[in-house]
């Protein structure tokens, strides 16, 4: 069996007492949450912590709450089976719903948490392989080598953020809490990422994600999600593309968001989508134009690279159709987009 | 290494571990229950499935270390548990996976297995849609799945008392009734 | 053919069978549904080593040095072998041992083994395999078969048993039957057309595992994961210059093979000769990486088919070139290249036939044998070739597969004897089931329907060794208990074979299987069987089966007719109980016949054997392909295909397939329906490939997708029985067959429902795409969704 790196494993039951651990360990201790996508990674010695520092014990990091101002509160080791089933997620945060009930198979995603989906490190076919097959290769960018082998003589690493939670967390203008050294503080969710496929977030070592907030939403709100992959079931996304819609009293668009995941290091947001769908009626013509405009858009500003496996120009192909469906399928309250 | 406090299929268990091993070589290589296997080595093929406080999870991916205070219940501890309630034979998903031949090669069917009794037990009548996606973290390579989802359409059928569906090689007969029938279909001196 | 192999197609006991043909559970069914079923890694021996394996990270190199000293220095290491400490070449074909359980001069690909370290676990283990100092000098390393088939230096192989290897062919087969120039004169439509196959591997869920364990009084005990038993057992003895007779090997419980394995394997001598040198049990569990690298699995194959017919759909002939990627060793690859052409002469018959097959060494993962071996592949070109046909000449596709039905008890264009025929009934069946003539050609666009057909062997008559002994031996053991016991070589890989011999013991004896007990597979204990592999084990261990109980039981029934002093004619085996036929009151329980007969006669067993007849062409070859029965298959295939994402969904198939007799109707389908399934999983998702740098694409079950639940289509098995005269009780194979025509069937279903003809695998939906555009571009689609260019009418004839 591939084996585990030898490390201590520590499990402490309050949040200062690992943000204590973290900082007390630095750069050698690592935090674990589901374990789903760490504990393979640390299998492929892409991480040799001496330290992991497991979070499974602190009771305040679970659970979903709504607070006082209507918003959600959701623990960052709340598992995503949960976050899917969730009745006041599926009403309030349709797209998180979805795309949380399409992440890998069954038994990950009730060992898989959301705090662990965002923080979800980068992906690369040619990172996420055992150690043999990286030093066969000459190694990584990424990961103890020098070269880009997704763009050649790239100096920057591309490999794709897959984390399906993230695009929609940012189209429902979440906010992450953190906890560290410091004190703890609150960011959008749009504010952390960095294009660096090496660590992608502006997330210092020793903080902990505590809580995702999801802001209430004054209009009537619709979402969806939209993932490619190869199987029904298990594959990481090929594309990932997440819709919210804001609907007025008469039924109009009053606001929209559109953004996509599994491209490049960070998740894209479609920049013209709200100025596109503003205005048009969910059902109407109108809409599948504004549809097919916000997806004409998408394909624009996107260009997928050979980081993730598949056929880049034919995960390029599918930005529109998969836009365009899911903006459909939000509209109608008919997601998510996956092909079983 | 670490002493760890296990519960596992009703039984309180002390056993030492290295830090860094997983649930499933803590089951496998120093408790000696390999009935739960090893297939993928991280998280891909569902083999190494046991049920966490009932709940379907892989334990490849599991700590050792983190198991400590939460139910495992591995298929072996699936038929003493059926036997204790009173019940005879193998629990009944077990049973209908052997009459309905979805034990090939049998190396995915532990976890197989464990998936379907937890769906079983949380949905008692699940559609063939919910029975596929419940199964969908579990990998077969021999059955292509038409008598696993047979098998768990079976154990629905009989716990309801309703007429087991024919399968297409059996026109016009009803296999699963005629094999029991014929008293062919067990050991002898089982319940 | 030897008397005692032919038994007859009927119940052994008039009044019909009492076991065989039910849906009995199978012998191992519930001890694997309670994790009780003991698999390779599931043994820990006291004091038991780990093994770990050093590979090449290089597609081609020589090893300039290997040094050891640190890992061996390491605390907890006990020995470090390289390939120098094994240095006798092996293969599972005799003509072709070019394999080394570690390099001895050069690495041939990345994933070629170098050393291996015992040590007391895995962790100390792993730790040494990284202090291996290995010096490498890098030669070209050859991706493209293409290029393999014109460079010859440097060359993947210099020679194999000291025979010089041309270049770097490791095998070229070319034959031709009949006239084929008077063929495509003849012929009034003709298709010409290339197909190429992709890599695929066999994926079994449980990873390759052996444990060794070497005695003070010299015996080597292996437990392997494995399909072969006794060949893995003489290639230890050769390899390991250890006497045969002091060597065991055991299978235990086997969580899948497919094909994947059935050579002898690196690791199995790995252990061995750790075992023999350290003395203490040593196992090696392979992770999913290192079964990639040893994969065996599906020949890429690029292939040229030119396929001639009269205009009422007649055959004429077919001519066949084919270039198949090796990879890195032999294997079974002088067979796969006859198979490729020998294996295709059937359902149909044409009168004329070519094939020129060479199969050429690259620097990849070696290529070997996957479930319908040699043979998925032409038959995936040529099924959509006889759908290109159908089109060209305006015929339904299944009636022109019914117009060139070759018959029963036949000969085959490349002089196979064929015995019973029951393709036309599979065809009749799967028209019936999927309402084939309501529904093809008119469903909507992006609906379709796909037939295609197929024949497989049921063993061959050439043992992979050349010998005049039986293939499949069993003896029988009587206990006064009651119990019979049965022991064969044969390899239960998860098929089911255990639970036949089970079946038709109880069924000869007149027991309840429940009486009679099967070990198998354990050279120490039981007679030879040469292996779960070319589909033989139901069929000629079915016969030694039967061969073995009717010795018995003339034993059991003389002694009980002398007892009562009646004709040993009178006297009938069932239920449990010996009886007399014209006075059914008297009666003994079969256990207290048993007593009589040990007492009367000896202590009570009895051996049986199969070997088959002598068959195949009168060529050089002609024996390769040569089986004493064959199976037949047709699918009928139901696709949607979604233009605008280009992904095949296949909703159903429907599996007709010829098994002869179904001894256990239950496990006949649930080979059928595994076939299929893997079939539809190569089409559309699987691909065994390696990247630009020589690399496995994604050795793991995540980028190696196989399909889950719910990317599975509804299966629906159709069993035909055409029962045949030389099979046990009319049985043939079913567990290889009826992969083959899921592949084709869904590229010519994706014709009907789009009007593509995709023939290039696998189907993905960027190819889907590709076509569209094409098709597109040479003829818009009409109003009614349909594209213009659906051709009806055949136009271009061939003068």
């Amino acid at each position: 069996m591939l084996r585990l790196p030898k490390f201590q494993v520590v499990t402490p039951k309050t949040v200062e007492a690992a943000v204590a651990v973290l900082a007390e360990h630095g750069e050698r201790a690592i935090v674990v949450a589901g374990g789903t996508d760490l504990v393979p990674n640390m299998k492929h010695e892409l991480f040799t912590p001496d330290v992991v520092v497991s979070l499974a014990s602190i009771e305040a990091l679970h659970g979903i709450r709504r607070d006082a101002e209507g918003g959600l509160r959701i623990g960052a080791m709340t598992p995503l089976d949960e976050v899917a089933r969730n009745p006041e997620v599926t009403a309030s945060a349709p797209a998180l719903a979805q795309a949380a009930s399409l992440i890998a198979g069954p038994q990950l995603r009730r060992m898989g948490t959301l705090g662990g989906n965002v923080m979800l490190d980068t992906r690369c076919q040619w990172y996420n392989q055992t150690y043999f097959w990286r030093q066969a290769l000459g190694f990584c960018l990424k990961k103890d080598g020098t070269v880009c082998h997704v763009v050649a003589g790239g100096k920057k690493c591309v490999a794709a953020a897959s984390n399906d939670s993230a695009p929609a967390l940012m189209t429902l203008d979440a906010t992450l809490a953190f906890a560290g050294p410091d004190g703890t503080r609150e960011v959008p969710i749009d504010a952390i990422w960095h294009t660096d496929g090496i660590w992608n977030k502006k997330v210092a070592r020793g903080e902990i994600l505590t809580e995702i907030h999801i802001p209430a939403r004054a209009t009537e709100h619709r979402g969806a999600y939209g993932k490619l992959r190869d199987r029904g079931s298990i594959d990481f996304p090929l594309l990932g593309v997440a819709v919210r819609i804001d609907l007025g009293p008469s039924g109009q668009v009053e606001d929209a968001d559109v953004v996509l995941v599994a491209l490049q290091a960070r998740p894209i947001r479609v920049k013209k989508a709200a100025e596109i769908l503003r205005g048009s009626t969910p059902g109407s013509e109108a809409f599948e134009d504004a549809a097919r405009e916000c997806a004409a858009a998408a394909e624009k500003q996107c260009r997928p690279m050979p980081n993730v496996p598949g056929d880049p120009d034919y995960r390029h192909r599918m930005v529109p159709v998969y836009v365009r469906r899911t903006v459909v399928a939000a509209g109608s309250s008919s997601g998510p987009i996956h092909h079983v | 290494m670490r002493v760890l406090h296990l519960q596992i299929n009703g039984d309180a268990v002390e056993v030492a571990a290295p830090e860094h091993w997983t649930l499933l070589e803590v089951l496998r290589y120093t408790l000696g229950l390999t009935g739960s296997k090893q297939g993928c080595d991280k998280g891909d093929c569902g083999a190494c499935t046991v049920l966490v406080d009932g709940r379907p999870m892989l334990s490849c991916l599991m700590l050792g270390a983190l198991a400590e205070g939460r139910e495992i219940t591995t298929i072996e501890g699936l038929m003493p548990a059926w036997r204790q309630a009173g019940g005879e034979g193998a629990d009944p998903v077990q049973e209908a996976f052997d009459r309905c031949g979805a034990l090939q090669c049998g190396f995915c069917q532990p976890g197989m297995l464990l998936s379907a009794r937890a769906l079983l037990n949380e949905k008692p009548c699940p559609s063939r849609a919910e029975i596929r996606d419940a199964l969908a973290g579990n990998l077969c390579r021999c059955t292509g799945y038409t008598q696993i989802v047979q098998a768990v359409e079976l154990s629905i059928a009989e716990a309801t008392g309703a007429e087991p569906e024919s399968p297409a090689w059996a026109p016009g007969e009803n296999p699963w009734k005629e094999a029991e029938r014929a008293g062919l279909a067990r050991g002898k001196g089982k319940g | 053919m030897a008397a005692r192999d032919n038994h007859g197609i009927d119940a052994p006991w008039k009044g019909g069978f009492q076991v065989i043909g039910k849906a009995h559970r199978k012998s191992d069914g519930l001890a694997k549904a309670t994790g009780q079923a003991i698999y390779a890694d599931d043994l820990q021996l006291p004091g038991m080593l780990h093994a770990k394996i050093l590979r090449s990270p290089y597609a081609h190199a020589e090893i300039r040095s290997i040094d050891a000293s640190k890992a061996l220095a390491l605390e907890g290491v006990h020995a470090v072998i390289t390939g120098a400490d094994l240095p006798i070449q092996y293969g599972v074909i005799p003509w072709t041992p070019d394999e080394n359980a570690l390099a001895l001069h050069k690495v041939r690909f990345i994933g070629d083994e170098v050393a291996a370290v015992a040590a007391v676990d895995e962790d100390t283990a792993n730790a040494a395999v990284k202090l291996i100092e290995v010096e490498y000098e890098l030669l070209h390393a050859y991706q493209d078969p293409a290029e393999a088939l014109v460079r010859t230096e440097p060359q993947v192989h210099e020679e194999i048993r000291g025979k010089a290897v041309k270049g770097n062919i490791s095998k070229r087969v070319e034959l031709q039957f009949g006239d084929l120039k008077a063929a495509f004169e003849e012929a009034d439509a003709v298709v010409e057309d290339e197909y190429f196959f992709h890599g695929t591997t066999h994926t079994p869920i449980e990873p390759h595992c052996a444990v060794a364990q070497f005695t003070p009084d010299g015996v080597l005990t292996l437990w392997s994961a494995t399909q072969i038993t006794h060949y893995v057992q003489r290639a230890l003895s050769r390899v390991l210059e250890h006497p045969e007779s002091q060597i065991r090997v055991v299978q235990p419980c086997l969580g899948g093979a497919f094909g994947g394995k059935s050579d002898p394997f690196s690791l199995e001598f790995i252990v061995s000769k750790l075992a023999m040198i350290t003395d203490r049990p040593v196992k090696c569990l392979w992770t999913r990486e290192e079964v990639f690298y040893a994969h065996r699995g599906r020949h890429p194959m690029r292939m040229h088919y030119r396929t001639g017919a009269t205009k009422d759909g007649r055959l004429t002939g077919v001519d066949a070139k084919i270039l198949i990627d090796g990879g890195s060793y032999s294997s079974f690859g002088l067979v796969t290249t006859y198979y490729s052409g020998q294996l295709l002469t059937g359902p149909y018959d044409f009168p004329s036939y070519r094939f020129d097959s060479t199969r050429v060494f690259t620097n990849k993962p070696p290529c070997g044998p996957k479930r319908g071996h040699g043979s998925v592949q032409p038959r995936f070109a040529f099924e959509v070739q006889l759908d290109q046909l159908a089109q060209k000449l305006a015929l339904d596709p299944i009636e022109l597969r019914r117009r060139n039905f070759q018959g029963e008890n036949t000969k085959t264009v490349n002089g196979q004897r064929v015995t019973s025929n029951g393709f036309l009934s599979c065809l009749d069946a799967v028209e019936e089931a999927s309402t084939w003539k309501a529904r093809r050609g008119k469903l909507p666009f992006g609906r379709g329907l796909g037939v295609a057909g197929s024949m497989y062997i049921s063993g061959t008559n050439y043992p992979v060794y050349p010998n005049d002994m039986p293939q499949a031996g069993i003896q029988l053991k009587v206990d006064r208990s009651g119990l019979v016991t049965v022991f064969t070589g044969g390899n239960d890989i998860g098929q089911g074979s255990n639970s036949m011999v089970r079946y038709i013991v109880a069924e000869e004896l007149g027991l309840d299987p429940y009486d009679v007990r099967v070990v198998a597979a354990d050279t120490d204990l039981c007679p030879v069987d040469l292996g779960a592999y070319s589909s033989r084990v139901t069929f000629m261990v079915g016969n030694a089966t039967i061969d073995a109980c009717r010795k018995l039981r003339e034993t059991v029934v003389a002694a009980v007719a002398a007892e009562w002093e009646v004709p040993a004619a009178q006297v009938w085996m069932g239920l449990g109980e010996v009886f007399d036929v014209e006075q059914r009151d008297r009666r003994i329980s079969t256990r207290e016949a048993f007593h009589l007969a040990e007492a009367r006669s000896d202590t009570l067993g009895a051996t049986g054997s199969y070997n088959t007849p002598k068959l195949g062409g009168d060529y050089r070859g002609g024996t390769i392909g040569a089986s004493p029965a064959y199976s037949f298959t047709a699918h009928v295939v139901e696709v949607d295909v979604d233009t605008e994402t280009g992904r095949i969904t296949v909703s159903d198939c429907w599996v007709a397939h010829d098994c002869g007799r179904a001894l256990n109707p239950m496990l006949v389908a649930g080979q059928m329906e595994g076939s299929a399934y893997m079939g539809i999983a190569e089409a559309l998702m699987e691909e065994h490939d390696i990247n630009r740098f020589g690399l496995h694409q994604g050795p793991s079950l995540l980028d190696y997708r196989i399909p889950t639940s719910i990317d599975t289509p509804e299966l629906h098995a159709l069993i035909v029985e055409s029962l045949d005269p030389e099979g046990p009780y009319g049985a043939k194979e079913a567990g290889e067959g009826p992969l083959h025509p899921s592949i084709p069937a869904i590229s010519n279903a994706v014709f009907d429902a789009v009007g593509i003809r995709l023939t290039h695998l696998p189907f993905t939906p960027g190819k889907v795409l590709k076509a569209l555009d094409e098709q597109d571009t040479a003829a818009p689609r009409t109003a009614g969704g349909r594209p213009a260019s659906r051709p009806h009418v055949a136009e271009e004839h061939n003068a």
